[in-house]
């Protein structure tokens, strides 16, 4: 009669199960390949660029390829979205991910203000200009070319139809991981111990391995596809907030 | 006012909003749809209802002694997934698939095939009975088959469950009113629910608490 969406002991035991899954397909399905060729595409970019790190599985794994294999003082960006859409709990957890993957790594911190408001959850507007407003400025701060993200082709059509290296108006979006389908992410993390979230596990419990992402947590703009409701029964300790 | 346990019979299995249902909000819904009629179901949006009927419990304080879900068998949450998107013929012209008709959305319903949930309150035995035999499903998604109740029980009991049974906390109660509790969070302890004003640090439901 706990309170915890999952007994412990039961979802150790589940993820076990899966850690075993994944490591096997890292062996046999060439993931190392993958990422040798994922390190390769990177050094042509980490000079001039900087890595956007979310702390979900797909820029963790970016960034653990980069810190490891490219170079282990690359730049690193971080967008803070705010107690409201990111539990302060979890924005924690990611930052210790990030400074134990990339102990050398520059690491500069974005904080969005309105996420410290409950408007936040409701108007998603603002957020990409302030996201977008940030990008623009730290690439000049910095004078960086290139934009490493974890993006994938795998993901979506849209996605898919990109292509790998995308021209925006003040940078270039480059993505190491393009080639990566979810299976060698998550191969990759169990392979490598690459720490993620923990919330990660509850989520792909219900949702399965494929679907679970690490998005703004009570954001009405994912209401359509039911993530708040998801949002309120698995981490109903955040929906108020004081 | 007597001492109660309630089992509604499922038919179908509950989803859920929320880790819990109120055994409190249950009624005053209940109550509020009595008080209304057809009226409930076109209520304004924009300036929500604050007089909440009050239910036919005892208070402690300010807290109704009356315990949230207990969900019996509890074998773990699932989600219901489903994708709607016009797979139909679709009109001529240019149509909004952004809202409206033709919306496309997503829902996921997290459920639990559960068989009976169980509620204890103190109240009113007669009063309850005619409450909650008016309660033909629980939980959300009712419009598409979830939390069918099949049958409701109401049973009178020696003792007062609706707070604390066992040592444990059998609902939000706040910390202020617990000599000792084990875990805590920020939850609504009183009806409204959805208000900001019903929030205090609380001792969390099926935690250990001493009144």
């Amino acid at each position: 009669m706990r309170s915890t969406v999952y007994e412990s002991g039961a979802l150790d035991e589940w993820l076990e199960r899966w850690r075993d899954y994944f490591v096997t397909h890292y062996d046999e399905a060439g993931v190392e390949e993958k990422v040798s060729e994922a390190v390769d595409f990177a050094k042509q970019y980490a000079d001039h660029g900087i890595v956007s790190v979310s702390g979900g599985k797909d820029s963790m794994v970016l960034l653990h390829i980069v810190a490891t294999r490219v170079k282990p003082d690359v730049l690193v960006f971080h967008w803070d979205h705010g107690p409201y859409l990111i539990p302060r709990e979890i924005e924690q957890k990611i930052l210790e991910n990030i400074h134990k993957v990339a102990p050398n790594a520059k690491i500069c911190i974005k904080t969005y203000r309105a996420g410290f408001s409950e408007r936040a959850r409701t108007d998603w507007k603002t957020w990409y200009s302030a996201f977008f407003g940030t990008l623009d400025s730290l690439t000049k701060q910095f004078d960086v070319k290139y934009h490493l993200l974890g993006i994938r082709a795998d993901e979506s059509c849209r996605r898919k139809v990109r292509g790998r290296v995308v021209e925006r108006k003040g940078w270039i979006e480059v993505y190491p991981l393009y080639f990566f389908t979810w299976k060698d992410v998550w191969a990759y993390v169990f392979k490598h111990s690459v720490p993620v979230p923990q919330v990660y596990f509850s989520y792909a419990k219900l949702l399965g391995w494929r679907n679970v992402r690490l998005v703004t947590f009570f954001d009405k703009e994912f209401e359509k596809y039911g993530s708040p409701q998801l949002d309120s029964v698995l981490l109903w300790r955040w929906k108020t907030i004081f | 006012m007597e001492n109660l346990e309630i089992v509604f019979h499922f038919s179908t299995p509950i989803s859920l909003g929320f880790p819990w249902i109120f055994f409190d909000s249950l009624l005053a819904h209940i109550m509020l749809r009595e008080e209304f009629g057809e009226r409930y179901y076109s209520l304004p949006t924009k300036v929500p209802i604050k007089d909440i009927p009050r239910p036919p419990l005892k208070y402690y304080r300010d807290v109704p002694v009356a315990s949230v879900s207990v969900l019996e068998p509890n074998p773990g949450m699932y989600v219901f997934s489903y994708f709607k998107r016009g797979n139909f013929p679709f009109p001529r012209g240019k149509i909004r698939r952004g809202s409206g008709f033709f919306k496309d959305f997503y829902l996921k319903a997290v459920y639990v095939p559960a068989q009976r949930a169980r509620f204890y309150a103190t109240g009113e035995l007669n009063e309850v009975r005619r409450l909650v035999s008016k309660v033909s499903a629980l939980g959300k998604e009712r419009n598409i088959g979830f939390g069918f109740v099949r049958k409701v029980e109401v049973m009178e009991i020696p003792s007062e469950f609706g707070l604390v049974k066992d040592g444990v906390a059998m609902r939000p109660i706040p910390v202020k009113y617990l000599k000792h509790y084990e875990d805590s969070a920020y939850l609504a302890y009183k009806p409204p629910y959805w208000a900001k004003e019903s929030v205090e640090l609380c001792a969390v439901p099926f935690t250990r608490v001493e009144l």
